[in-house]
């Protein structure tokens, strides 16, 4: 058995070593590159106080562009996982969807926005179409798998009333799922702040695109103001998003557990 | 052979009939092996029966959300089946409570006892939750009935065991139902809240003209409130009985005293 074992971690380590050859990742390189992220790192020190302002907006931008993202995100994904589920749903019906949806999250959002640059242009719209798709090909698997989670009993019992697909959809799998919904889409707005902060990369918008102009032109100093008003809001939203969770939604799911008797 | 319904001198409305039904929930067993019974209208009939012996299912059948591997069920002359119209309608009178009693916990218990009422409300109205001033006057009422007014607004999570039953009754009794199916609701109750709530039920019954199957572990609390008791063991029928007072009308070993009966079949009733 330890034996076993052995064999499975030297194999592990041979791979890591022999992929390392092929994409000529060299430690060596890492060690000499060291005084190089110093220079970066004396640079950025020198940082351009008056750009604070341009970098405070081109901040707030990028807020809104995750912001509707989201909202627009998860309003699409909403209809979908109900589809999608297969506690509503035949196999013929579910089956396409959820193919569809696995396919949109093979492309990170940075790719979607490369492609709607190409489709709409450069700037934040494109952005705002890359984050909508990554935000529903997310939320939309995050909500059928609660939607598949909900008790079949509240289910069996309400449908041997007779009630419509739709008066199920309405009074049982929605309430049921309310509470997932709302934690997922809180999560999601964080992660798409963070997302969107680099869009600007590839030209769609947000705060990315000082960053990667002033790091294009060794102006690290300017770049690290941009960079400084990432972090404190990505640490923000982050911090307030833990808040808002521990407050309201945990207290609901909380009853749910309590009525699982 | 001592099918009790052949027996029965007055003919009056069978809302329920089995005949032979077997039921399966996978292809190795059956969960219920060659059901007779015949229930008239407005019986408040009991099953009894050991964990496992098949109670649930045969409520299952009684509300068409199961169809049996085979022979003949009728609820109300009517044959089973979901994706029927007409028997869609039936179904709306079917007040179903299930063991875990199935309340929706993140709305409130006026909401929940609404649900009662959908299938009467339209499709605009259920998509806005719209409903209609006399709906909600009948909610209320029903609340008062079981005893939970002041309450309409709570979570049904912050419930407690015998409030939420309450709620499934009054979800039920919201359907205008005229049969009522209830699987060991009291079972888990203490003996006081278990006899407010069968109370609760019998004076419903009466009231409304339904006829109530409800499933008990306990032989004692089914002799105590029904009119009819079938004992079911290990998915057959073995025994029927009519309760008449103090004196049952066993069809099969003559007439007995509930404490014999009870004496006889408690081993039946236990875990
Ligand atoms: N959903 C199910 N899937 C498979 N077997 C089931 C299911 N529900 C019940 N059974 C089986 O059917 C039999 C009867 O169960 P049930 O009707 O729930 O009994 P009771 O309500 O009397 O405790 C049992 O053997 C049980 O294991
Ligand atoms: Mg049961």
């Amino acid at each position: 058995m330890n034996q076993k074992n052995n064999l499975i971690v030297g194999i592990i380590i041979a791979l890591v070593v022999v992929a390392s050859y092929n994409v000529d990742a060299n430690p060596l390189d890492f060690v000499e590159g060291l005084p190089n992220l110093a220079i970066v790192a004396e640079e950025m020190t020198q940082v351009d106080a008056e750009l604070f302002g341009t970098a405070f907006w081109s901040m707030l931008e990028t807020i809104q562009m995750a912001f509707i993202g989201t909202m627009v995100g998860v309003v699409i994904s909403l209809p979908l996982s109900m589809i999608a589920a297969r506690n509503l749903n035949s196999k013929f019906v579910y089956g396409p969807v959820r193919a569809i949806l696995a396919a949109i999250r093979t492309f990170p959002s940075i790719l979607w926005a490369i492609l709607f640059v190409i489709m709409v242009g450069l700037g934040p719209f494109a952005g705002v179409l890359a984050i909508i798709m990554y935000t529903v090909g997310f939320v939309t698997k995050l909500q059928y798998e609660s939607i598949e989670t909900i008790d079949s009993d509240p289910m069996d019992a309400v449908s041997s009333i007779g009630v419509s697909k739709w008066q199920m959809i309405r009074y049982v799998v929605l309430p049921e799922s309310a509470p997932h919904l709302l934690s997922q889409m809180l999560y999601m707005f964080d992660y798409n702040i963070r997302q969107t902060s680099i869009l600007g990369l590839v030209g769609a918008g947000g705060i990315g695109f000082y960053i990667i102009n002033y790091i294009k032109f060794f102006e690290y100093g300017k770049a690290a103001v941009f960079m400084i008003v990432v972090l404190i809001t990505v640490l923000i939203f982050d911090w307030a998003s833990v808040k808002i969770r521990d407050k309201y939604i945990i207290k609901s799911q909380h009853g749910m557990e309590v009525n699982a008797n | 052979m001592n099918d009790p319904s052949t027996l029965s001198v007055i003919s009056t409305k069978k809302i329920i009939q089995m005949n032979n039904v077997w039921t399966s929930y996978d292809s190795k067993s059956y969960a219920l092996e060659g059901i007779n019974l015949s229930i008239d209208k407005g019986t408040n009939y009991a099953i009894v029966g050991k964990s496992g012996s098949g109670k649930s299912t045969l409520l299952k059948l009684m509300n068409g959300m199961m169809t049996p591997s085979k022979g003949t069920i009728k609820i109300d002359y009517q044959t089973p089946n979901m994706n029927d119209k007409k028997f869609k309608l039936l179904m709306h009178k079917i007040g179903y409570i299930p063991q875990s009693l199935g309340l929706i916990k993140n709305i409130t218990v006026l909401e929940n006892i609404l649900i009662g009422a959908l299938p009467r409300l339209g499709k605009i109205q259920s998509m806005f939750k719209i409903f209609p001033e006399e709906e909600i006057q009948e909610a209320k009422n029903i609340l008062k009935l079981v005893g939970l007014s002041g309450k309409e607004e709570r979570k049904a999570y912050m419930l407690s065991g015998g409030e939420k039953r309450r709620v499934a009754i009054a979800r039920a009794l919201m359907q205008k139902p005229t049969i009522l199916l209830a699987d060991e609701i009291v079972s888990e109750l203490d003996h006081v809240t278990a006899r407010d709530i069968m109370n609760l039920i019998l004076d419903a019954q009466k009231r409304m003209n339904l006829t109530a199957i409800m499933v008990h572990h306990d032989m004692q609390l089914a002799l105590e409130y029904a009119n009819r008791v079938a004992v079911i063991k290990e998915g057959k029928k073995i025994l029927e009985i009519g309760v008449e007072g103090e004196k049952i009308i066993d069809f099969q070993t003559g007439d007995l005293t509930s404490q014999e009966i009870l004496e006889m079949y408690s081993d039946e009733s236990k875990k």
